[in-house]
């Protein structure tokens, strides 16, 4: 039986994943810090963090139903929205002093249609994403992002400059270089889990940063001292989209399929590429990495063919011997992407399981059965 | 599979599709008054431009895929003809094999919980069912579906090769973004210029913008006439007809201008002489179907809400919005003019691209305007962020003290919700709220 990762720090990770008011956010709050969430790979939390105040990734984490945001979303909306804003309408997000949402899909841009109305969080805005990674896609995100940092530091009274802003970016940067550090281990004989490793990535969204950074140092120390996992049967690959919840990772493992590598929005498409710092303009460095150099998801259009690219290199790399596309039910873009992802892996003579989930996994009996035939196909 | 053989193939639904409405036109030819000429005036319009495809296909000639809001005044300035990637589902929706190309989608692995509109091009391009065309405008917006539905289209191997372009539509709806669709508007000239051989001309684009003005024009006098009581015309003639024709099919050109003229000749003589939709059944109830048309089972439906419950379509989704007439004064200002009418006005982009404000000003200003008695929005599987606004519908119809219904179904397959489902939940919506 592989052992536990044990370290404080990792256990301050765990907690900040595990609930959505944690104790690193607690303390900042106590000590006057203010807090901004965010929906979405896509918002540029550099200038967040460039403004003094703490950037949070909303999520859904601990919400045990939907009642209140049904009667604002349907049956036909993602759940990962709909928990999300439930807790919000609970009060659960009453700690933000401001909200950044974004048109990043036909579900979760309708929280900012519905939280305006009925949530008095102070500061709250809309941004408005481009759907190609052209060069005049850019050049359209440097003026959104110069929209959120005029709008950011007139409400909250700071003067976000370039050098605060440059900051930040280094910063983000030195958090996506450690993450990086722990991927770079899982290469070869993993000391880590895949649930562990997400237990990890989601922290970094949910505390300040620089004390992520930290965390992120003592865990890697402990990773390096740490023996390789062992007993498995097949090494993984999960690519999807909002996928925060390390227990259901933990399931798939449970059965024997070590998760080595992914494509999710809180894995490797976060770090694997950097801001550019060697650019005058800090906002055109953001812009540039937020349209094209950041890894793309199906939001994106016409950045399939890179994407492709991106996956079947993980799997050389990482020595990948399957890949499950997960989904949350009625994700459209996921949908699609996944049937090019099936029909991509075939052609490679990869093994390909599509899992659809909700948001909130009640059970976990399907999973298994589901993993557990997907690694007898695969002979493992 | 030979050349010919992969054209014939790509070719099948579109000649199904183009008998299909001249089997229309020969019936609605049989019947008199006014409003069946303009009836079967759409329908040759309908076979002309499926037929000029097929021409095209046939004779290695160049035509393009578009839709409606990529500002299909440009297309008709550069003599370019076109159809568009989802045309089935909105126009052949009443044939035949449409449940049977559902099903095929789903065998081929779509997930079934993505819009029935755009897993059908998937299946349709992705079986060789499309005619593929010289070149592709594509459409990145209202929903996730539509720029996905182009991702495949660039995914699958017949396709790959096709020069492709698509506007990118910004979220917001400001000046800063309409000048920004603008330019993305312009580069879709230049791209068509370079893949289709045909060259812009302003001249030819202001007297077409002026045709197109003469045409909008004309559509705001009729829908004036829409506010009579009784209505003159309902869900058959003068909504999503007028739609079809100014903006799908022949924008622009002064034959569609003719059609709005004879359109509102028609609502004229019928509000003068007080009468109502349908000659036989009195208007008991002014509906306003905020959405598409239930395109697969519109002929079961539509004629029973006027029968049964004297349920008229005063107004919907695709008829009436205050379309911004193009300023031809200079290049400038006619571009900036379609990238406005194309980004902002066009039905189902103006209410689903951007943020929800649209959805409830336009409910208002339509109750208001055309004293509608209460508010159906059908909650199309597909739309995905109207069922995320269904909360804010819901509020602003109880705010104008009108009833509002969510039904949740599928517009175009009529197994997802049965017709009678429909019919009976409309039916217990229009007795609990005292209507009709
Ligand atoms: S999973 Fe899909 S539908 Fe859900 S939030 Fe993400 S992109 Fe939107
Ligand atoms: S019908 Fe709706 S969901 Fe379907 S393609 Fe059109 S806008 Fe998108």
């Amino acid at each position: 039986m592989d052992s536990k990762l044990t370290s404080t720090a990792y256990e301050e990770c765990v907690a900040a994943t595990a609930s959505i008011v944690n104790p690193a956010v607690e303390q900042w709050c106590e000590g006057g810090g203010r807090v901004v969430g965010y929906f979405c790979s896509h918002v540029p939390t550099e200038v967040i963090s460039a403004a003094g105040l703490m950037p949070f990734r909303m999520r859904g984490t601990g919400s045990d139903g939907t009642e209140l945001s049904d009667a604002f979303f349907s049956s036909i909306n993602c759940s990962f929205p709909r928990h999300t804003f439930n807790l919000a309408l609970q009060g659960g997000y009453d700690f933000l002093d401001g909200l950044v949402c974004i048109s990043s899909c036909d579900h979760v841009r309708r929280v900012y249609d519905n939280w305006k109305r009925n949530l008095q969080t102070p500061f709250l805005t809309i941004m408005s994403l481009p759907r190609k990674v052209e060069d005049a896609q850019v050049g359209w995100y440097h003026e959104e992002i110069s929209i959120l940092r005029e709008a950011l530091g007139k409400h909250f009274d700071v003067d976000i400059s370039d050098e605060k802003l440059w900051d930040a970016i280094k910063l983000h940067n030195r958090t996506r270089r450690l993450q990086r550090e722990i991927y770079q281990l899982r290469k070869g004989r993993t000391p880590v889990s895949g649930a562990e490793t997400l237990a990890i990535m989601v922290a970094a969204t949910a505390m300040p940063r620089s004390r992520y950074n930290t965390l992120l140092e003592e865990i890697l120390v402990e990773l390096r001292q740490r023996e390789p996992r062992n007993g498995y049967r097949a090494r993984l690959m999960v690519v999807g989209g909002e996928l925060d919840d390390p227990s259901w990772i933990e399931t798939i493992e449970e059965q024997g399929g070590l998760v080595v590598a992914d494509s999710i929005c809180f894995g490797s498409r976060e770090m694997w590429a950097d801001i550019d710092e060697s650019l005058e303009d800090p906002v055109e460095a953001m812009a540039k990495y937020y349209i094209q150099d950041h890894p793309s998801c199906p939001r994106m259009y016409g950045d399939q063919p890179r994407r492709r690219e991106y996956l079947m290199n993980m799997v050389r790399e990482f020595d990948v011997d399957g890949v499950i596309g997960e989904r949350l039910m009625f994700c459209d873009q996921w949908c699609v992407e996944h049937y090019m992802n099936k029909a991509d892996f075939k052609e490679e003579g990869i093994p390909f399981l599509q899992l659809d989930r909700e948001y909130i996994s009640s059970g976990k009996g399907q999973l298994r059965t589901r993993i557990q035939a997907f690694l007898e196909t695969m002979g493992k | 599979m030979d050349k010919n053989a992969i054209k014939e193939r790509s070719l099948e639904r579109y000649k199904a599709e183009r008998d299909w409405f001249a089997f229309l036109l020969e019936a609605s030819d049989l019947m008199v008054g006014p409003e069946m000429q303009l009836q079967s005036k759409l329908l040759k319009i309908l076979v002309e431009s499926k037929q000029k495809v097929v021409d095209c296909v046939e004779n290695d000639d160049p035509f393009i895929a578009a839709y409606f809001c990529n500002a299909p005044e440009l297309f008709n300035a550069m003599d370019l003809p076109w159809f568009m990637l989802m045309e089935t589902p909105f126009l052949g929706a009443s044939a035949p094999y449409l449940i049977d190309d559902i099903q095929g989608a789903e065998e081929i692995g779509i997930g079934t919980d993505l819009c029935t509109a755009i897993r059908l091009p998937i299946y349709y391009i992705e079986s060789g069912l499309m005619p593929v065309p010289t070149a592709v405008i594509g459409l990145l917006s209202p929903c996730d579906g539509a720029p996905m539905l182009h991702q495949v289209l660039r995914h699958n191997k017949a396709w790959r090769n096709i020069p492709i372009y698509a506007a990118d539509p910004p979220y917001s709806s400001d000046d800063r973004a309409i000048k920004y669709y603008a330019r993305e508007l312009r580069s879709m000239v230049d791209f068509l210029e370079e893949h289709t051989e045909r060259k812009l001309d302003m001249d030819r684009l202001k007297s077409v913008c002026e045709e197109s003005n003469r045409t909008y024009s004309l559509w705001q006098e009729y829908n004036e006439l829409r506010r009579a009581k009784p209505s003159p015309h309902g869900w058959e003639i003068g909504g999503p007809q007028a739609f079809a024709i100014s903006q799908c099919f022949i924008a622009g050109s002064p034959k569609c201008t003719q059609w709005f003229e004879q359109l509102l000749e028609c609502g004229e003589i019928r509000v003068r002489e007080g009468r109502g939709a349908n000659d036989n059944h009195e208007e008991k109830i002014r509906l306003l179907w905020f959405d598409i048309m239930p395109y697969g089972w519109i002929f079961e439906f539509m004629p029973w809400l006027e029968e049964e419950w004297g349920a008229v379509i005063v107004m919907d989704m695709f008829a009436n919005f205050p379309y911004t007439l193009v300023d031809t004064s200079t290049e400038e200002s006619m571009f900036y003019s379609l990238a406005k009418r194309n980004l902002i006005d066009s039905p189902m982009i103006r209410q689903a691209r951007g943020t929800a404000e649209n959805f409830s000003a336009d409910i208002s200003r339509m109750v208001k305007d055309y004293h509608i008695d209460c508010v159906i929005w059908p909650g199309h599987m597909g739309h995905k962020d109207g069922a995320a606004t269904a909360g804010i519908m819901r509020d602003t119809c109880r705010d104008l003290g009108v009833p509002f219904l969510h039904i949740g179904l599928d517009l175009f397959d009529k197994r997802y919700t049965t017709v009678d489902e429909v019919k009976s939940k409309v039916s217990q919506f229009f007795t609990a709220m005292d209507l009709g």
